[in-house]
């Protein structure tokens, strides 16, 4: 039985916004800061005097502390250096991004480095101190959400970040079941929905039954490289190119004056939407070679700006039939559609939307807080096994095994209900063998390469004999987080290997432990209320 | 947690290795669709380990999440038709306790089965998708010759020849006028 006063917070851990919120007579409340701002720039600045600033405030400092202040960190968690993402992060990001051992990915600060799960870690600090500060008392334990579409080393990455701020996190939830889990709580109803959730760098589209207390998530899919950011970028380059012809000056080559682009970019997509046109101007950009102070202007239209991001919108639509294909129906089954994240509130999603549904989305919803409210619910009933409600989540990518010659073999399909749990048996390549190496991918190609690895491990002990004689038998299992787990053992001899597959780029214990007590010493700085 | 309801969970457990999914979802092997579902929900509503979200990590705890994960594992698999059926003969067969959990086919011989269906060459799929087109206008002459033209590229593919036969068949029973 949990104390009386404890409770658990439901946080929405987001690309370019965080919510937090918690259940409260059987009512979800979004808690503010001290401020009264119910969403938090997921921004990190950390100040000459060594204290962090996290949530609006710091994303003031985007510019003027510029190679300090980390955001969009989401972009990078659990994400190989190598990768397509980082590259282009490093072209574009003020701060210092940096290769740490085996391939991760790390934010160099001054001196200091740090791991994207510590970056993430402080966001998570700032949302448990407004808790903490609303309720009075400390606050241990949480859901964070993550897009139904990370795979598991993203996954992974968030659950170590939530441990990294003191956080015990009793689950890794998907942001659009949280959606649905806080549309659909305690009305009794039977519906199958479409939660279409596109945020500041994710898109996912999840397909539920709702059959009273049980919410089936029938299919989910998603692109992990596609969000509102992707619109500010095509405003960007607009501006960019509109510059350059006018005054021969790329703006986009001095990383000071990209910043500044972008926050206008930002501005100016939240002003056309809701306004249907704006007028931009920032003013000293920059400066022209004879050192004349210049003045970015511009206006931008309705019509204008969804000519600019109209195949983005396409794009995801092609997710969204894939979706529902998954889910073996179509458009005119669904009941309702809800969407989820700030830029669903431009008029462009919403009549795309609404046309490739065919019908009106539901009304009623606040596309910023509904997550976290769902966190909130299934937070509260994970604190005490209340179960008035169950959560039937799935995986959302097929989970693979490495074999001979660069391919791989399907273990658990896609869209497979879990925790789960399939057994296959291999057996050794050659005479002799002593060890064997087991690959782990997820990935919807039978090629390796074209695959995300999540990691590897050996396997030894077994009993050595001819090739092909011996028989490994390997147990993947996926958890009700999502998070994979896997063991091999020899049939004959029952000899056991059991690991969680760890990235080798993610955190050992040590490291975490570290890294505990570095985020418990930091101080967080309070900042002012936004102008 | 009742005791009564551990007493089950440990009893299910120990007989989980000789159950078939139709057992495991407590159905009968005619269960519909909406049968299987309802008896997922009313297995989940027992079993599912949110509601044990407290209980401290330990043997019962890994008890009911190997139920839960068999459960998972048994819908997975009866609530696509086709592996339903395929299910049933394994498990009413000879060799049905080595069957009891259901191994799906390779990647590779499912793509040879769908091509097999629609057609592995360009062509032979050309023909044998204007074939089908036609038998669903009733045009049954111009289906066998479409039909007949996509076993030119393809002379195995059982199914064009089961669809040329089946469009013989139609054309000799044909007496409508025009």
């Amino acid at each position: 039985m949990a104390d009386p006063g404890d409770i658990a917070i439901g946080i929405d851990l987001g690309t370019s916004y965080s919510c937090v919120s918690i259940l409260e007579n059987g009512q979800t409340t979004v808690i503010p800061n001290e401020w009264g701002e119910r969403t938090h720039a997921s921004v990190v600045s950390f100040l000459e005097d060594g204290t962090v600033l996290v949530g609006n405030s710091a994303k003031r400092n985007i510019i003027t502390n510029a190679d300090n202040t980390v955001y969009s960190a989401k972009r990078l968690i659990g994400r190989f250096y190598f990768s397509d993402e980082v590259k282009k992060a490093q072209a574009v990001m003020p701060y210092k991004i940096v290769e740490g051992e085996n391939n991760s990915v790390r934010i160099q600060i001054r001196e200091n480095i740090y791991s994207l799960p510590e970056i993430s870690a402080l966001v998570l600090k700032e949302m448990k101190s407004i808790v903490e500060n609303y309720v009075g008392h400390e606050v241990k334990k949480a859901v964070v959400t993550v897009p139904a579409y990370f795979n598991d080393n993203q996954r992974q990455a968030t659950k170590d970040a939530g441990r990294i701020a003191g956080l015990d996190v009793l689950r890794i939830l998907n942001e659009p079941t949280a959606a649905a889990l806080a549309y659909g709580f305690g009305k009794d109803i039977t519906q199958k929905i479409a939660v279409y959730d596109l945020g500041g760098g994710t898109f996912d589209i999840s397909v539920l039954e709702i059959g009273k207390d049980v919410f089936e998530v029938l299919s989910t899919a998603g692109d992990t490289y596609l969000g509102g950011d992707d619109f500010d970028d095509r405003i960007m380059t607009w501006l960019a190119e509109g510059f350059l012809k006018q005054h021969g000056i790329d703006l986009r080559l001095n990383k000071y004056c990209l910043q500044m682009l972008k926050e206008a970019s930002e501005r100016a997509k939240i002003d056309v939407g809701r306004d249907g046109v704006s007028k931009i101007q920032v003013e000293g950009i920059c400066q022209d070679p004879a050192g004349k102070v210049m003045d970015l202007a511009a206006t931008l239209s309705e019509a204008e700006f969804n000519k600019m991001v109209m195949d983005l919108v396409q794009r995801t639509f092609k997710v969204c039939d894939e979706a529902l294909q998954s889910a073996k129906m179509t458009a005119q089954d669904l009941d309702a559609v809800i969407l989820v994240g700030g830029p669903t509130r431009l008029p462009i999603i919403r009549t795309s939307v609404k046309h490739y549904f065919g019908r009106d989305v539901m009304a009623g919803i606040d596309p910023d807080e509904v997550v976290a409210m769902g966190a909130a619910i299934q937070a509260s009933s994970l604190l005490d096994a209340k179960s008035d409600h169950y959560l039937l989540d799935v995986t959302p990518l097929t989970l693979r095994v490495g074999t001979v010659g660069g391919y791989t073999d399907k273990i658990i399909d896609k869209n497979t209900p879990i925790p789960i749990e399939r057994s296959k048996s291999y057996t050794t390549n050659r005479d002799g063998q002593e060890r064997v190496k087991i690959r782990v991918y997820q990935g919807e190609s039978n090629k390796a390469e074209e695959c995300e690895m999540l990691g590897e491990f050996e396997f030894s002990g077994f009993r050595i004999g001819y090739r092909g004689e011996v028989r490994i038998e390997v147990t993947f299992e996926i958890d009700t987080n999502g998070i994979v787990n896997v063991t091999a053992a020899d049939v004959e001899t029952g000899q056991k290997t059991s690991c969680t597959i760890r990235l080798s780029s993610g955190l050992t214990e040590d490291m975490i432990k570290t890294a505990q007590e570095k985020n418990a010493r930091t101080q967080l700085a309070r900042g002012e209320a936004a102008a | 947690m009742d005791e009564a309801f551990e007493i089950e969970a440990r009893a299910l457990a120990q007989v989980l290795e000789e159950l078939d999914y139709f057992q495991i979802l407590k159905i009968g092997q005619n269960a519909s669709p909406g049968e299987i579902k309802a008896a997922y929900y009313r297995e989940s509503r027992a079993y599912h380990p949110d509601r044990f979200s407290t209980l401290p990590a330990g043997e019962m705890k890994d008890t009911i999440g190997r139920i839960y994960k068999r459960i998972n594992e048994a819908y997975v698999c009866l609530r696509e038709d086709t592996k339903r059926v395929k299910y049933l003969a394994d498990v009413l067969g000879p060799e049905r306790q080595k069957k009891l959990r259901f191994v799906e086919a390779s990647e590779q011989e499912l793509k040879k089965e769908k091509e097999q269906e629609v057609g592995a060459t360009p062509q032979g799929r050309k023909f044998f998708m204007a074939g089908l087109a036609d038998m669903a206008a009733q045009r049954f002459a111009s289906a066998e010759r479409n039909f007949k033209m996509a076993l030119t590229y393809e002379p195995s593919n059982p199914n064009f020849k089961a669809k040329r036969d089946e469009a013989g068949k139609l054309i000799k029973n044909d007496m409508s006028i025009r």
